[in-house]
């Protein structure tokens, strides 16, 4: 089967990969480039594990087939601590005790994250809203809501 | 499933040669319906020789007025019509019925174009977009052709859309001052759920009367289409005098005729007419506030 050529730039980092006619962006993140912080959970679009940063906006990668991807930018979990210091968000879910079985956590992250790139002062409907897409079976999702509302500051009126 | 080849193009003349190759072409924008086909293998992929990805083509993305019409993308995300200032301005029904579409992923990768093709009986958008009477531009390389949306589909999950056609374009008319409408719908949950029965209505109000009446049920029918009878009902009624049961329950009544009785009527039928008072009322305090009672 013919491979397609794709460049793409994941954390910072340019990459040109040839992928094949079905593989999704979470396959090519986890085979090709080890990014395991992706994680496979439902494969259609429904809990959001997989979410990760694509130009700039939260996206299922289970949903994307990284062919339809060149010249596109990814951010994954494994982006967000930079010099090995975690970002303010993460630090943020381990101050909130907002991880339970840690399954659901990057796709928690990547959503809060595309969210606050978007609006730095979302009020708690729009965090409810940003996380919609993103189940937590450990239902810890108060835990969750607090520690990216510990980050927003003052609700913008 | 065999295997397909995945062509990717950024331009519509490209996209549109393809199409009109003879080869069994498959057409992928968001993803957010295909690639779950694609996870389930299922029958609507089977036999293709191509996926063609038109996620990147730049003129479809766009969201414009021109002769006074909205004219938006086909490839217009769920997100970009809801946070769009013109469709905002001129049709908050759509903005609504665009916000509660899947999920924030989803909605950051669906598009217009996409709910429309799929033509599923549950597509949030086409009650609104029937009601609004937009209309559907499909382009082929030889040139274009313009539907009313209500021709296009022509069943469930089905178009007339010609195999070298591109739905390239929607289009719909600005409405003036004393439009009036109404989204209502309701889900088994708040989010990330399929619609279990919605409505849009949209009216003209002319000297305390309804007129131009447009209501459209989505997951009530085969496929969403208006409510024709209702419609009629509703046309010369004086705004303050209206009888809402009785709209409620023609709206009801004319769902059976076009379904039949299903499992789902006794819940249905009730939650219809609830729908349609809903609707209506949330207009008729509209129009008070305006004085136009």
């Amino acid at each position: 089967m013919e491979k397609v050529k794709v460049r793409l730039t994941v954390n910072g980092n340019s990459f040109c990969l040839e992928v094949g006619a079905k593989e999704r962006l979470l396959d090519t993140l986890r085979e090709q480039l080890r990014l395991t912080g992706v994680k496979e959970g439902c494969s259609i679009g429904e809990c959001g594990a997989c979410t990760v940063i694509l130009n700039g906006e939260a996206v299922n990668s289970c949903l994307v087939l990284t062919g339809q991807l060149d010249q596109s930018e990814v951010v994954t979990v494994e982006g967000l601590a930079q010099d090995g210091r975690l970002e303010p968000l993460q630090q943020a879910f381990i101050d909130h005790h907002a991880v339970q079985c840690g399954f659901c956590t990057p796709g928690m992250l990547m959503s809060a994250k595309a969210l606050l790139m978007k609006d730095p002062h979302p009020g708690r409907e729009q965090i409810k809203t940003a996380l919609e897409g993103n189940l937590c079976r450990c239902t810890g999702y108060q835990q969750i809501i607090e520690a990216i509302e510990s980050l927003t500051g003052p609700e913008r009126e | 499933m065999k295997d397909f080849q995945l062509l990717t193009t950024r331009e519509l003349s490209a996209a549109l040669q393809y199409l009109a190759s003879g080869s069994k072409v498959k057409l992928l924008a968001g993803g957010t319906d295909l690639l779950v086909d694609l996870a389930q293998k299922s029958h609507r992929l089977a036999g293709i020789d191509y996926l063609l990805d038109i996620s990147q083509i730049k003129e479809l993305k766009l969201i414009r007025v021109r002769d006074n019409r909205l004219e938006i993308g086909s490839l217009v995300t769920h997100t970009d019509l809801s946070e769009n200032p013109l469709t905002r301005r001129y049709f908050p029904m759509l903005v609504q019925a665009a916000r509660v579409i899947g999920s924030t992923q989803i909605r950051n990768r669906g598009t217009v174009g996409g709910n429309i093709n799929h033509a599923s009986p549950a597509a949030d958008l086409l009650p609104p977009l029937l009601a609004l009477r937009s209309e559907v531009e499909l382009t082929a390389q030889g040139g274009s052709r313009v539907l009313p949306l209500s021709q296009f589909v022509t069943g469930p999950y089905q178009t007339c859309l010609r195999p070298d056609e591109l739905l390239t374009t929607l289009r719909l008319p600005l409405p003036s001052p004393d439009y009036y409408g109404s989204f209502q719908r309701i889900g088994r949950r708040k989010a990330v759920t399929i619609a279990r029965l919605s409505l849009a209505l949209v009216v003209r109000v002319t000297n305390g009367l309804f007129q131009d009446s447009r209501l459209v049920p989505g997951s009530a029918t085969p496929y969403p289409q208006p409510l024709a009878r209702v419609e009629a009902a509703l046309n010369n009624q004086a705004v303050a005098m209206l009888d809402l049961e009785e709209m409620g329950r023609l709206a009801g009544e004319e769902m059976v005729a076009l379904s039949g009785e299903r499992w789902s009527t006794p819940y249905k039928k009730p939650a219809l007419a609830s729908l349609v008072k809903k609707a209506l009322l949330a207009i008729m305090e509209e129009v008070a506030a305006d004085g136009k009672g």
